[in-house]
């Protein structure tokens, strides 16, 4: 039921940039590793070998002993390897069942036999602890939802090592928390876990051992009690990251009023929400997914109907129907989604940064010399890292394109800067960047809001923290009062 | 975690990008050098021009729709919006000119050429708002037009022909007829289009915008843009271009019948998608659609000038052509 | 009361005259819609027929039906037989094969059937076939241009679309050329019966041959495209235009003498759906049937006769 890996000296090219540099290293079957290392570092490359979606172009690849060379993710799921990709690959109109068992499906007599697929699909879905009929739409769950239907699915392949590519990047903590659960018990049926996280504090908590790359390399190896998370973050950065926070600066203590919500009602969604936020301020948005957050702020700026509500920027009442009325009073929103709702990858950096202002570079014939001169400062300005500035924002790592993000929808000078998991798939070095930038907003005088499922980054980061549950505020929180416990309590009804 | 080196371009694939840039601007050069020595009357200014002139109606139509394709969406109604303006103008022409601007011939022309502008921008107007405020696919507004416009004007006509009256073909003809230092009058105005289409897609906020909602809708609804006015403008901004088109056709026949225009929808997207412009939008170069639309016009030039191949198979000659372009041009994955 | 007793009294008179219809003739008539001039032409010609044949006989009926594709024809045919209970037919087809069956389904089922212009695959599915002459659509201009020319010339030639009836007109005048030694047909390429193709196929030829006589454009709408094209080059060596069908406006220019390149043409007339109609419902009412095959003849149009063809109302 378990499986060893050994890899030997593995090498991956692509054309002239090398990006794994023969590594080695051994992985024993029943165990949880946490795959450590900044973006770029070659964990994901060297998972797509392991998985069969590339080939190594030197090295060899051992699987209980035997040398093996994948040609394809379905050979390597004939050996019990399954990757879990960070963006899932489900057919989204398809059912669960039909999910589960695409391109493996059982049939009688040459036609499919849906009964035999729900009834396996129920076993297996019983076993990843979801209640969902295998009949439902995969469109239709949540995210948390899709991940446990894709492990599901792992298992429908008699998986026995399993990669899991950030999988609690877009889970609330309660969820983490019932993934873990079902991790360990995997570990206890014998399945060996690759765990790759930008998380330390998850890794710390649930794996046993860490293997920590750099540059393509293998860099070490350590039992996971034995390293402290700075350690782990010293080991994958290569030098020394001080603390990851800015220290707390408070807004003055007479910082006037920016941004006030009155009653804000989204149907389905939110049922009365009133908040404010002063100048200098950084207020923070808790809750699990589903809480409301992301739909009440898409209300706010007007991508969604809303029931009720009024708003006020500066004092004065304002009328927020669309993204750019609500940008003219001075109020910009940067999605969560980052490539599907905050930035166009296919175009280029240049493009994308002055998109939201463009009038002010028509004259009516766009200033192409004024726009890369502001491009070249908010490269400076924010650290964002190109090789090259006139490539499109697609070649760029997910920290920069999440610093490039920022700068575009900071370019119209907002008063107010709502932030919608502002790190989510960022790794260390660029995270820290990413929060010391939001405490220089802050510092400037504009009003900022963060909405966000890591606990650490709003504890560390926010004057105050307002937390959602079902669609209502239960509790706004001071720097004080933060703490783990007190957010998860509010957040899940328990405290 | 995206991997930044799968993604810089290998220096093997350099010249092949560029090759995708210049690639109809190539197949032309070939096809061009393949005419001469096929016919050599193939390279003589008066039939460079002829292609020239008759690429103008498909090639104006073209450039707006590029605007369209690169937003996103599409536009099957071209041909028949083109031969219904081309009624409308024929009708109102005539009846004037033998009313109460009979004397005024000139007037009469000019009144008719608004009207086409106009026509053509309504209609282009209300496919964008149908498409934007209805929430109905581009495909199927325009393909539902394509039978309302042809149907309206085969009933104007009543299946036959409208054809304009004598003394307002000799004051209007000229404009398809008549050159300037050379160059026929429809040219310059192909010449014109192109310029300010290019113009207002690469240096205008508009252009921008249009291009960042064929990139990504949502991202461009997110970052304030109004996508939905943006959309609209695009289609009225391809239904002015066919009445520029349309008002230079009705001049050359002097007549509108059921079978004007027919068609033309496919050669325009044609030119735009050989022209390097992605089906799919985000992407593409009016330069790019020039180059294909006079492209298209030549095959069929070199076909007609030798009669090396059976005539069964100049299309499929047409389609040869179309396809290793699109090759030369594809975009890397 | 005595209000209701009328309307029963008038309902049975009318079930009476009902059962009386048997002996009536109910004709259908099947033809494409209008799509061009010369469908137009058809289309205008079946209602003229119906309007005159209906009011000279109360007990004929005419209805009319246009169809823009060949299975909507084929459906078309149905509704006839078992929604209007025809019990004669005159059938324009779009296609002769993939009609036949349907026309012969009609047939078997009593119905008497003319078919018109396009010849099915199976004679045995229609009672009498009425068209229009093709051979003499291409023959004739070709023997007129052979006497314009004394039979010496360069001629360009335009065709219609791909099909067997642009084949058969074209074998025609190919056939007469030959016979002339002298008589050259310099190309012949597709300008798919529409003005602007023909336009620049025109074009095309005038860069091509610096030298030609004649065009015979086959058709009226295209020799307008041809017309254009010359004028816009400026060529005079061409003498001659001949158009095809006997479209209204070509008939006026040659009934004027406008102008002196086009001087004749061929009749082709959408008339000959109206002679069907009217050759039918007439023997149908006396009891009789239609010879097999009725040839509308295809006629040399000149000067001296082209008022005999002109139709100022008819569309086409």
């Amino acid at each position: 039921m378990s499986l060893k890996i050994r890899f030997e000296q593995i090498s991956k090219r692509f054309g002239p940039v090398e990006v794994l540099h023969e590594v080695s290293f051994g992985v024993a079957p029943g165990r949880i590793y946490g795959l450590l290392g900044e973006n770029g570092a070659g964990k994901s490359t060297l998972m797509k070998i392991l998985a069969g979606y590339e080939q190594a172009s030197a090295g060899q690849l051992w699987v209980d002993d035997h040398a093996q060379t994948f040609t394809g993710p379905r050979q390597a799921e004939a050996n019990g390897i399954v990757l879990i990709h960070q963006e899932f690959n489900l057919a989204e109109h398809l059912s669960i069942a039909q999910n589960i068992f695409l391109g493996h499906e059982i049939k009688r007599h040459g036609l499919l036999d849906d009964r035999a697929m729900h009834a396996a699909t129920r076993h297996y879905l019983d076993q990843v602890g979801l209640s969902a009929d295998p009949a439902t739409p995969v469109r239709r769950l949540i995210v948390a939802e899709k991940q446990l239907v894709e492990i599901a699915k792992a298992l429908s392949r008699n998986a026995r090592l399993l990669i899991m590519d950030e999988p609690t990047a877009t889970l609330t903590p309660g969820e983490t928390e019932r993934l873990f659960t079902l991790m360990r018990k995997l570990r206890a049926d014998g399945v060996t876990l690759l765990y790759i996280s930008h998380k330390l504090d998850e890794v710390e908590r649930i794996t046993d051992e860490i293997v920590v790359m750099r540059d393509g390399r293998f860099v070490t190896r350590a039992p996971t009690a034995s390293v402290t998370r700075q350690q782990m973050a010293n080991l994958m950065v290569g030098r020394d990251v001080s603390e990851l926070f800015p220290p707390r600066l408070p807004p003055a203590t007479d910082a006037p009023e920016v941004f006030a919500v009155n009653h804000l009602k989204v149907p389905g969604w939110m049922q009365d929400l009133s908040f404010s936020v002063r100048a200098g301020e950084i207020l923070g948005f808790a809750g699990l997914v589903g809480a409301g957050r992301t739909e009440a702020f898409e209300a706010i700026i007007g991508l969604r109907a809303r029931s009720g509500g009024d708003f006020a920027i500066n004092g004065q009442p304002v009328r927020l129907n669309n993204p750019r009325a609500a940008m003219r009073h001075g109020l910009t929103y940067l999605s969560e989604d980052r490539k599907g709702k905050g930035l166009h990858v296919d175009l280029g950096l240049r493009q994308n940064l002055t998109l939201m202002t463009l009038e002010r570079y028509a004259h009516p014939l766009l200033d192409v010399a004024a726009e890369t001169a502001a491009l070249t400062r908010a490269v400076h300005d924010f650290g964002i890292r190109t090789g090259d500035i006139n490539s499109k924002a697609r070649m760029l790592s997910g920290g920069n394109q999440q610093k490039l993000a920022l700068a575009k929808f900071l370019h119209p000078d907002p008063k107010v800067v709502v932030l919608d998991e502002p790190t989510r798939g960022v790794d260390v070095g660029a995270k820290r960047d990413i929060y010391f930038l939001i405490q220089a907003l802050a510092q400037q005088g504009r009003a900022v809001i963060v909405i966000s499922s890591e606990l650490l980054e709003l504890i560390g980061l926010c004057h105050r923290v307002a937390v959602l549950r079902g669609g209502q505020l239960q509790t706004t929180l001071d720097a004080d009062q933060l703490t783990e416990e007190a957010l998860i309590g509010y957040a899940t009804g328990t405290h | 975690m995206p991997l930044a080196p799968t993604e810089t371009p290998r220096a093997s694939l350099r010249w092949l990008g560029k090759l995708h840039a210049v690639g109809p601007l190539l197949g032309l050069l070939v096809l061009c050098v393949a005419g001469t020595l096929l016919n050599s009357d193939f390279a003589t200014f008066d039939n460079m021009m002829n292609v020239l002139t008759r690429t103008a109606f498909i090639g104006i139509i073209a450039v707006g729709m590029t605007f369209v394709i690169m937003s996103g969406g599409i536009d099957l109604s071209v041909g028949s919006m083109a031969a219904l303006i081309a009624g409308s103008m024929i009708l109102l022409m005539n009846k004037l000119g033998t009313g109460t601007l009979a004397a005024h011939p000139v007037a009469v022309v000019g009144l008719g050429i608004t009207l086409a502008l106009v026509l053509g921008a309504v209609f282009g107007a209300i496919h964008g708002l149908l498409i934007t405020r209805g929430r109905i696919e581009p495909f199927i507004v325009t393909l539902g037009t394509l039978g309302i416009f042809r149907a309206v004007l085969t009933w104007l006509a009543d299946g036959g022909a409208l054809t304009l009256e004598n003394t307002l073909t000799d004051v209007y003809s000229p404009v398809y007829y008549g050159a300037v230092l050379g160059v026929p009058i429809p040219v310059w105005i192909f010449v014109l289009v192109a310029l300010l289409g290019a113009l207002l897609l690469n240096r205008t906020a508009f252009g921008r915008h249009v291009q960042a909602i064929g990139s990504n809708e949502q991202v461009a609804r997110y970052a304030a843009i109004r996508v939905d006015l943006v959309k609209t403008l695009t289609h009225a901004l391809l239904g002015l271009c066919v009445g520029i088109a349309t008002l230079l056709y009705v001049p050359r026949l002097g007549s509108a019948t059921p079978t004007t225009g027919l068609l033309w929808e496919l050669e325009a997207i044609a030119a735009v998608v050989v022209g390097g412009t992605a089906l799919k939008g985000g992407e593409g170069r009016v330069f790019g659609t020039v180059i294909g639309a006079i492209l298209l016009s030549v095959i069929s030039n070199i076909l007609n000038l030798t009669s090396i191949i059976s005539v069964y198979l100049n299309a499929a000659v047409q389609g040869g052509v179309i396809i290793v372009v699109a090759f030369l041009q594809r975009s890397r994955r | 009361m005595k209000r209701l007793m009328c309307v029963i009294s008038a309902s049975l008179l009318a079930l009476s005259t009902l059962a009386h219809a048997a002996e009536k003739v109910t004709l259908g008539v099947s033809i494409p819609t209008a799509t061009h001039s010369f469908t137009a032409g058809i289309v205008w010609w079946a209602n003229e027929a119906k309007k005159e044949l209906e009011k000279q006989h109360p007990d004929l009926k005419v209805i009319v039906k246009t169809a823009s594709a060949a299975p909507e024809q084929a459906n078309q045919l149905q509704d006839l037989l078992t929604v209007n209970k025809i019990n004669a037919l005159v059938v324009f087809p779009f296609e002769s094969a993939s009609l036949t069956k349907p026309v012969a389904q009609v047939k078997a089922k009593g119905v008497y059937v003319t078919v018109v212009d396009r010849g099915l695959t199976d004679t045995s599915a229609q009672d009498a076939y009425v068209a229009g002459d093709n051979t003499a659509f291409g023959k004739l201009p070709a023997e007129y241009l052979a006497k314009q020319f004394n039979g010496k010339g360069d001629i360009v030639v335009l065709r219609g679309i791909p099909t067997t009836l642009d084949n058969e007109r074209f074998d025609a005048f190919n056939g007469v050329i030959k016979t002339h030694p002298d008589m050259k047909i310099l190309d012949a390429k597709y300008g798919n019966w529409n003005r602007d193709d023909a336009f620049k196929v025109m074009q095309d030829y005038l860069t091509r041959f610096k030298h030609i006589d004649a065009v015979w454009a086959a058709d009226d709408d295209m020799a307008v495209g041809v017309l254009k094209a010359i004028s816009q080059a400026k060529r005079t060596d061409i003498k001659e235009v001949f158009g095809g069908a006997g479209a209204k406006g070509a008939v006026k220019t040659i009934m004027d003498g406008s102008n002196p390149l086009i001087k004749a043409d061929v009749s082709y007339s959408p008339k000959f759906i109206y002679d069907a109609i009217k050759l039918t419902a007439e023997a149908r009412l006396k009891g009789e049937k239609l010879p097999a095959n009725t040839i509308i003849p295809s006629v040399l149009i000149t000067k001296d006769n082209a008022k005999q063809f002109y139709f100022p109302d008819s569309p086409f």
